[in-house]
This record gives structure tokens, C-alpha cells and sequence, in this order.
């Protein structure tokens, strides 16, 4: 480079929130240069080579919000999303079939607890109906002045919120804050028996948390699940549409867009970041810096001399465990599971006969062990897309848990193949013969996860969704405004609020916040 | 964070016990970080006139000593502390002041730059907690030191001769250096009194073989061994604040708001804003001090000590944190906190509301305050190098 380029901003990472980032400042107006370290863009969401997924493989979260900052639409996404029915399977072969609030046995008969379960997920929605614009805002506080418009507005919004909440009538109103911070076990199991729909709920409650059902604050990972409307999605042409899409929106608005380039350090002057080094040694210069990698990383690359000791004491203590391994298996032909007619292969296939079952999954995590009986989450996108069936015979991808990254004795080649054993026993018992099929395996362990994308402890949001590092405390108290330490640079990844999970309003929030800080 | 000692434990010997144990006539003792420290061994008035007329020793090894090393070590105190320690040549002494987050003193205390990387800090509360969180991440080490390092503090118009008849001749130390006197005894020209002075740094074992050491060669110079009360009122003739007494150390406060910045303990010129972050530079950035430590000159002569203050007799403004009559400078005076803005626009018009105790009667009296800029004891003896013999 013969001379140094200069930006309004520098966006740190290519995952969607680094790009819905880039998208919202380049859109109001600012020169933007968005480096990703990997030679692709999506992060977590990028899919492999032959674009099946390879780490996520659903949406739920994506957020309209975002869609609308971005330019992409008001009434729908550039690209077609299919809703997919969810199976919980069963080993009787009386496996649960839920799409929304409905309910049936795969056999088509109707399932003896469908009201009780319409009636829940009902309640549930509506709770994170009501909860959802505190995620499309950034948390509540912050040092604007009493009477400024922003605080005006946050007044206003919270009010609304307020009124939300007494609109719902006083008992449910109750029934609210009482689950809000309590445990889903409890919650699920008041309503339902346990069983392979009970299941479900718990294992969606938990999916990426270190935590089983019964811990405090699961019923709000059932909420953030259900923050818009509860249902999985495929993107049709796979993951690869959606970050083609939030990029696309990106570049049209003059966002530079560099792969295969990190940032290695960020530079900062008279505690004002003045800059970014690539580590191919090229120097940018900005005056922000929004960064959507973990907050210690970010604190890491900027100099840990630029942050309070208590800033850097409670970035140590951020816990940001992963639990999920996923693993991509390739079958020559597909699985049969008996009871499930074929058109359902299609659908979100979920092995958590019930609630107890979830929970014993989560305990040997607790003492860096891999659940011998784990929950898993399968899909085969190629029986709703061809498009992701993956390069040769048909793509089954799978999210399984618990696999703790701090795994004792280490991920290593030996526990790599115990999950893999483990993971095609745990099938055989639903798809019997399935091992047969399997011609080719990945196992993507949270450390993977963690040295491909970055993610703190291969942690899908980058740092734990429980109540103690939510909203002005996430990721931690002092920085949970996106900004942190030297003026100028902004947190704008899954680990700052809202979170991950493919929504993308982690990054757009610390744009707005980015685009009303001091320059 | 004070140390929690349990009772049941009682006091610890410090490293010469036995010899102030057998001075101590009084029996006056004081509990200090655990170790039994003399409040007074037989008379403040004698002790008080030994230290400011002859020379007088105080034993100082509870104060918590911490040594950092290590290639990153003065990174870590420039992040620790609000003054520039890159300023701190080796073989120098500073004094330096640290903040929490919210610019809120946690303590004072001072930094021995003892070597290439080698850094000792010697302070009032247990600091081995923070110094460890301030160095995580960086190169270098943080090891509590306040159990095996010794210090005696020799002090007043004869310590220098004190030191020459023990056969240690400091005469080319400056003011706020050390040397290493021979090995193992490291020699630092400061003290807590505002007065010629030294400190001497010995492993605890060797502590009462020095103090014998130096105890024989003051025989004939007026050396006495002191207890806390005496250095109590020279550390308030020299304007010295004290933890706990002056300013409330911000770990140590459960109450919000009662700790206090360093602009509001008068430090301002220990604050460096343009040597780079420190712990609590933005808070202190953006603070608008509440209120001011000021030094001030009391009418009359009865201890404004814990007096409330008053502006134009009316309205209370502040109180007196530390309060004596000084027999050296022949002033009645006091350290205090006054509000902003009138510690800083109109301090003229103050009043400390004083009562007395006498014989059964209690009375009040107003004493007009008057602020004083420097120290209310400062001899030229204290600076001079080489210093005087007597």
C-alpha cells in the first residue's frame, strides 16, 4: 500500500453482526472498512465449501429491524425463508410434531396435550413480544442528559414497555414476572407431562447455554428463543443468502468489505482510537473502532493498559463457556426413522425425549465432561433446499450437546471420535441403520469453533445469556453500552446486548451508538 | 479492606518486640495491620520534642510492603498509579497516590525504585489483591514482601549523626533517594515526619540486631524509641494525610460517595492526564470535585480535631479531620474537608466549631480558620545534603 487510507470507521469481524454494523454506518453516510481475518464472511453462519451449512444452520432471531436499517426490504428479506416444522423425536416411534403453537403425533393424530402446549407457547410469545424492543435498543441508561431526545425516547419506549405489561391484565401480568427469571423445567413442567414435547421446550430453553432447564434464568432462554415468534427457518440458498445479502447491503451503501484480513491490534492516542494494524502489517486510520469480536480479544488487541484494572478484572470473569459441538455427517442415502413419514425429514429434528433427559445431558458439563446420552438437533437442508445437500450424498448437520470446550483431558483426536460414537449411538436409537449411511464426518468441537471464528470458548453469544451478563451488564458492567474503554471504540458482536443467534442487532445497536458518540 | 484479625488472636510481635516491649513504660499499645505497634512508650511530650530536637526511632515494618518486577513492571504501576513513574529515576523515592475506577482514592503510599525493573511499594492497606489484578496480563511479578522486609524509621536533627556513629555514612543521599548501605540494609532518605530522616530496609530477621545497632550508636545523640502518637502530630506539622483519618480508602468505604479523588485531597500535582491511561483518568476527567483537604491555621489553641466547619459562621461547610496543637511551629492546626466551591473562592470566611472538655464542663467555641499553603513545618535541615550532625 503506497499510502494510508483513512475511515469514518473500521468494523472488526465479517459475522452478521460486524456486517449489519458496516451496513448501518455506511448507510448514514460513513467511509467504512470492514476486515474479516477468515477468507469468507458469515462467521459462525458461513456455510461450507458446497453451501451446506457448516456451524449454524437455522434461523429464528433475524431481526426486521435490522432488515429495515439495512435497506433490505420492509416487508421481507431478499431471500425466501422456509418455516420448518420441528420433530421431537421419540424412541416409540410416537414422535411430536409442532410447527407455531400447533401440535400433532406424526402418525397424524392429535397429541393428547395440545391446548396445554397452544395455551404455553402463546404466553411465551407474548412475553417476548413484549420484551423484544429492549433487544432493538441499546440497554437502558448511559450518561445522555435528562431532558436530551435520546433519553426522551428511551423514557417513552420503556413506558410503552410499562404499559405492555398492565395491558397483559394483572394476573398474567403476574404470572410474568414470576417466570421471568425462574427456571424452564418448572415452567414446562407445570404445563405439560415430561416427554418428548416437555423435552423440546427444555432443550430449545437451553441450546448453546451452560446450563441445564433447571437453572435460574432458562425460562428467559426460551423468551430469547421465541423473541420473533418462536419459529425455525431455513434461508433458501442456505446461509450464504443471508450474508450475501446483509454484504450486499454493506457494499451498496460503499462499505469496504477486505477477507483474509484481521485486525491485529487497535491503535489508540491521548485515549482516542486513532487506528487499526492488519496482521498484514497495513496501517488504517479511524477514529472508531467497532469491534464484534469477544471483549477481551477486543480489550487485547487495543492494550490492556488502556482499561480501568476493575474493566480488565471483570472482562477476565466474563463467562463464556461453550457447550455445543457440531458435526456435519455426510449419508449416501437417507436415514429411515421409523414413525416419521418422509416429507417430515425435512423438518428441525430434535432428540430430547424430556425434560429430565436435558437436564441429565447438562451434569457430566458441569465436571468438563461430554454428555453420554446427548440432545442433539438434526437437520438434512438439503430435503427443503437442494441447493444445501451438501457436495456428495446428503448433508445431515448436527448440533449436540453438552460438549464442554474445557473438556477434560482436551479436545483432542480420541474425543473428537468418543463424541462422534457417542453422537451416531444416540441416533441409532431413533434412525436405526443410520451409521451405515455415513460416509463422511465432521466433528467441530466448541474449541474449533473458538480458534475458526473467534468466539470466546466457541460460545455462540460469545458470552453467556444468563441474567447476570444481560442488558447494561453484558458483557459485563462498565461496557455494556457497546462503548468501552479509549473514546471511539465500540463492542458491536454477539457479546454485547442483544446477544448472538443470528439476528444481527448486536451490531446494528452499536452503530446507532457508534453513530452518536463523539467522533 | 482492613484486615479482619481475629480477636481471639490477639496482637502479633513485630520484629523488635523485645526491645520496645522492654521500653515500653506506658504500655501503651495500638494494633497495627495485627502487629503491636507502641501508641506511646512513656511520654508523647518527650517523644514528640526527641524526634523534633534529637533523633528518634519508630519501628514501621507492619506497613504493607509489595515488590513488582519484571520487564512490564513500571507499565503496571503507570496503570496503577496517577503520577508518571518513568519519572522515578532508580535509586529514588516517590510518593504516589492510586485510584479505583471512579477516580476514588483507594490508597497512598510510597515507590522504591529500587533497581532495572524492580519496583517496591510500601502503603497502609493490604494491596496484594489490586497490585495482582493490575498486573494480570502484563509481564511482571507481584510478590508481598510486608512479612519478610524490616523497616526502622530513624528520624529528627540527629538521625544523620545517628547513622554516622552506627558507621553508616549517608551524607551524599538527597532527599527521597536510597542506597544500599551494605548488603542487606537499604537506607532511603523519607520519612512520616516532614523532618531530616531516614528509613532503614532490612530482612525481619536482621531488624533487631540494627535496632541494637543504632540504639548504641545514639546514645549520646538523644535517640529514643517513639510510639505513634508522637509521629502522629509531626506527620500533621508536615501536612501528611493518613488512610482511614484523612481520606476514607475507597475499598475500605461501604458507604457511596465518601471516598474521595485525588484533586479533592489537594494532589493535583501528583496527577500526570498526559502520561497515558491510569486507573480512574476518565472518571477524574470528568469529576467536578465536591470539596477540598485544605491545611488550616486555627485560632487559638484548643485542637480542632473532628470540628465541624463553617462558612461565614452559618453554614456548615466541612469538618477537621485531623487536629493538634503544634509545640514546634507554636500554631494550632488542623487538616480538614471544605466544600466547593467555597474551599476554593471563598476560604477566608471560615470557622471551626470547637468543644471543649474541661474538668466536667463542656464549651464551644468558634475559631477563625485560616488556610495555609504549605507545610506548617518545613526546616531547611530537611533538605540539606549533606545534612548536619546535629
Amino acid at each position: 500500500m503506497s499510502s494510508t487510507r483513512t475511515f469514518d470507521a473500521i468494523v472488526i469481524g465479517g459475522g452478521l453482526n460486524g456486517l449489519a454494523a458496516a451496513g448501518v454506518l455506511a448507510r448514514a453516510g460513513q467511509s467504512v472498512c470492514l476486515l474479516e481475518r477468515a477468507p469468507h464472511l458469515g462467521g459462525m453462519a458461513a456455510p461450507d465449501a458446497s453451501g451446506a451449512p457448516r456451524m449454524a444452520h437455522l434461523l429464528y432471531n433475524l431481526s426486521p429491524t435490522v432488515r429495515r436499517d439495512l435497506g433490505l426490504g420492509t416487508r421481507d428479506w431478499p431471500f425466501e425463508t422456509v418455516a420448518l416444522p420441528t420433530v421431537a423425536l421419540s424412541e416409540d416411534g410416537r414422535h411430536v410434531i409442532t410447527q407455531g403453537a400447533t401440535v400433532r403425533l406424526a402418525d397424524g393424530s392429535a397429541h393428547p396435550d395440545a391446548a396445554a402446549f397452544a395455551a404455553l407457547f402463546e404466553r411465551l410469545t407474548t412475553y417476548a413480544a413484549l420484551l423484544r424492543p429492549l433487544a432493538e435498543t441499546a440497554p437502558p441508561g448511559g450518561a445522555a442528559p435528562r431532558l436530551s431526545p435520546d433519553r426522551i425516547k428511551e423514557i417513552w419506549r420503556l413506558g410503552r414497555m410499562g404499559l405492555g405489561l398492565r395491558r397483559l391484565g394483572k394476573p398474567e401480568m403476574r404470572r410474568f414476572l414470576q417466570i421471568l427469571l425462574s427456571n424452564a423445567y418448572d415452567l414446562i413442567l407445570d404445563e405439560l407431562p415430561d416427554g418428548p414435547l416437555a423435552g423440546l421446550l427444555a432443550a430449545d430453553a437451553v441450546r448453546g447455554a451452560a446450563a441445564g432447564p433447571r437453572a435460574p434464568g432458562t425460562v428467559f432462554g426460551l423468551l430469547y428463543r421465541m423473541g420473533h415468534g418462536g419459529g425455525a427457518s431455513l434461508p433458501r440458498g442456505g446461509m450464504a443468502a443471508v450474508i450475501n445479502a446483509f454484504a450486499g447491503a454493506a457494499g451498496r451503501a460503499g462499505a469496504v468489505i477486505e477477507t483474509g484480513r484481521g485486525a491485529a491490534r487497535i491503535l489508540t492516542d491521548q485515549d482516542r482510537v486513532t487506528g487499526v494494524i492488519t496482521d498484514t502489517g497495513e496501517t488504517l486510520h479511524t477514529a472508531r473502532v467497532l469491534s464484534s469480536s469477544g471483549a477481551r480479544i477486543t480489550a487485547e488487541m487495543t492494550g490492556l493498559a488502556h482499561f480501568d484494572i476493575e474493566s480488565t478484572r471483570r472482562l477476565r470473569h466474563i463467562r463464556a463457556r461453550g457447550t455445543v459441538a457440531k458435526i456435519n455427517l455426510t449419508l449416501d442415502a437417507l436415514p429411515a426413522i421409523p414413525g416419521l413419514p418422509d416429507e417430515l425429514l425435512a423438518a428441525r429434528m430434535v432428540i430430547a425425549p424430556s425434560a429430565s433427559y436435558v437436564e441429565d445431558a447438562f451434569n457430566p458439563s458441569k465436571y468438563r465432561e461430554m454428555s453420554p446420552n446427548p440432545v442433539i438437533e438434526a437437520l438434512l437442508p438439503g430435503q427443503t433446499d437442494p441447493a444445501q445437500r451438501g457436495a456428495r450424498g446428503h448433508a445431515l448437520s448436527l448440533i449436540v450437546s453438552y460438549a464442554p470446550v474445557d473438556l477434560a483431558g482436551g479436545w483432542d483426536d480420541a474425543a473428537r471420535d468418543t463424541l462422534l460414537r457417542t453422537t451416531l449411538k444416540t441416533l441409532t436409537r431413533y434412525a436405526p441403520g443410520l451409521p451405515q449411511l455415513v460416509t463422511g464426518a465432521e466433528v467441530i468441537p466448541p474449541d474449533r469453533i473458538e480458534a475458526e471464528t473467534g468466539a470466546p470458548g466457541g460460545h455462540w453469544h460469545h458470552a453467556e445469556m444468563s441474567l447476570d451478563q444481560l442488558l447494561t451488564l453484558r458483557p459485563a458492567i462498565g461496557m455494556g453500552r457497546y462503548a468501552m474503554g479509549p473514546s471511539g471504540l465500540y463492542l458491536c458482536g454477539a457479546s454485547a446486548h442483544p446477544g448472538g443467534d443470528l439476528m444481527g442487532l448486536a451490531g446494528r445497536n452499536a452503530a446507532l451508538a457508534a453513530l452518536r458518540g463523539a467522533p | 479492606m482492613s484486615i479482619a484479625t481475629d480477636p481471639k488472636l490477639g496482637l502479633i510481635d513485630g520484629p523488635v518486640h523485645p526491645r520496645l516491649a522492654a521500653l515500653n513504660r506506658a504500655r501503651g499499645w495500638y494494633g497495627w495491620a495485627g502487629y503491636a505497634a507502641p501508641s506511646m512508650l512513656d511520654s508523647v511530650e518527650f517523644e514528640y520534642f526527641a524526634l523534633r530536637n534529637q533523633a528518634a526511632l519508630f519501628d514501621i515494618s507492619p506497613l504493607h510492603k509489595y515488590r513488582i518486577t519484571g520487564p512490564d513492571a513500571a507499565r503496571v504501576l503507570n496503570r496503577l498509579v496517577t503520577r508518571d513513574v518513568t519519572r522515578i529515576a532508580t535509586g529514588r523515592v516517590g510518593y504516589a497516590v492510586w485510584c479505583d475506577e471512579e477516580s476514588m482514592v483507594i490508597d497512598d503510599g510510597t515507590l522504591f525504585h529500587l533497581g532495572p525493573d524492580d519496583w517496591r511499594l510500601c502503603c497502609q492497606e493490604p494491596m496484594l489483591t489490586w497490585l495482582l489484578e493490575a498486573a494480570w496480563g502484563f509481564d511482571a511479578d507481584v510478590h508481598d514482601e510486608s512479612r519478610e522486609m524490616a523497616a526502622l524509621a530513624l528520624q529528627g536533627p540527629t538521625a544523620f549523626a545517628v547513622l554516622c556513629a552506627a558507621g553508616l555514612d549517608m551524607g551524599h543521599l538527597r532527599p527521597f533517594e536510597l542506597a544500599q548501605a551494605q548488603p542487606g540494609l537499604m537506607i532511603s532518605r523519607t520519612g512520616f515526619t516532614g523532618d531530616l530522616g531516614y528509613e532503614l530496609w532490612t530482612a525481619w530477621g536482621d531488624a533487631l540486631p540494627l535496632w541494637d545497632r543504632l540504639w548504641r550508636a545514639g546514645e549520646n545523640l538523644g535517640l529514643r524509641a517513639i510510639g505513634y502518637e508522637a509521629v502522629n502530630i509531626a506527620r500533621i506539622e508536615a501536612g501528611f494525610m493518613v488512610a482511614g483519618v484523612d481520606f476514607q480508602p475507597a475499598h475500605a468505604t461501604e458507604r457511596l460517595h465518601r471516598a474521595h479523588t485525588p484533586l479533592e485531597l489537594g494532589l493535583g500535582p501528583m496527577v500526570d492526564f498526559t502520561k497515558g491511561h491510569f486507573n480512574g483518568r476518565r472518571a477524574l476527567l470528568a469529576a467536578k470535585p465536591r470539596s477540598l483537604l485544605m491545611r488550616l491555621d486555627v485560632e487559638g489553641f484548643k485542637p480542632a480535631q473532628g470540628a465541624l466547619i463553617y462558612h461565614a459562621r452559618r453554614r456548615e461547610a466541612g469538618h477537621v479531620t485531623s487536629g493538634v496543637w503544634s509545640p514546634t511551629a507554636k500554631r494550632n492546626i488542623a487538616l480538614a474537608h471544605v466544600q466547593m466551591p467555597i474551599a476554593a473562592r471563598r476560604p477566608s470566611d471560615l470557622w471551626a466549631e470547637i468543644y471543649t472538655l474541661e474538668e466536667g464542663k463542656w464549651d464551644r467555641r468558634m475559631a477563625r480558620l485560616t488556610p495555609v499553603r504549605s507545610a506548617f513545618f518545613r526546616p531547611p535541615r530537611a533538605r540539606a545534603t549533606p545534612p548536619g550532625q546535629t
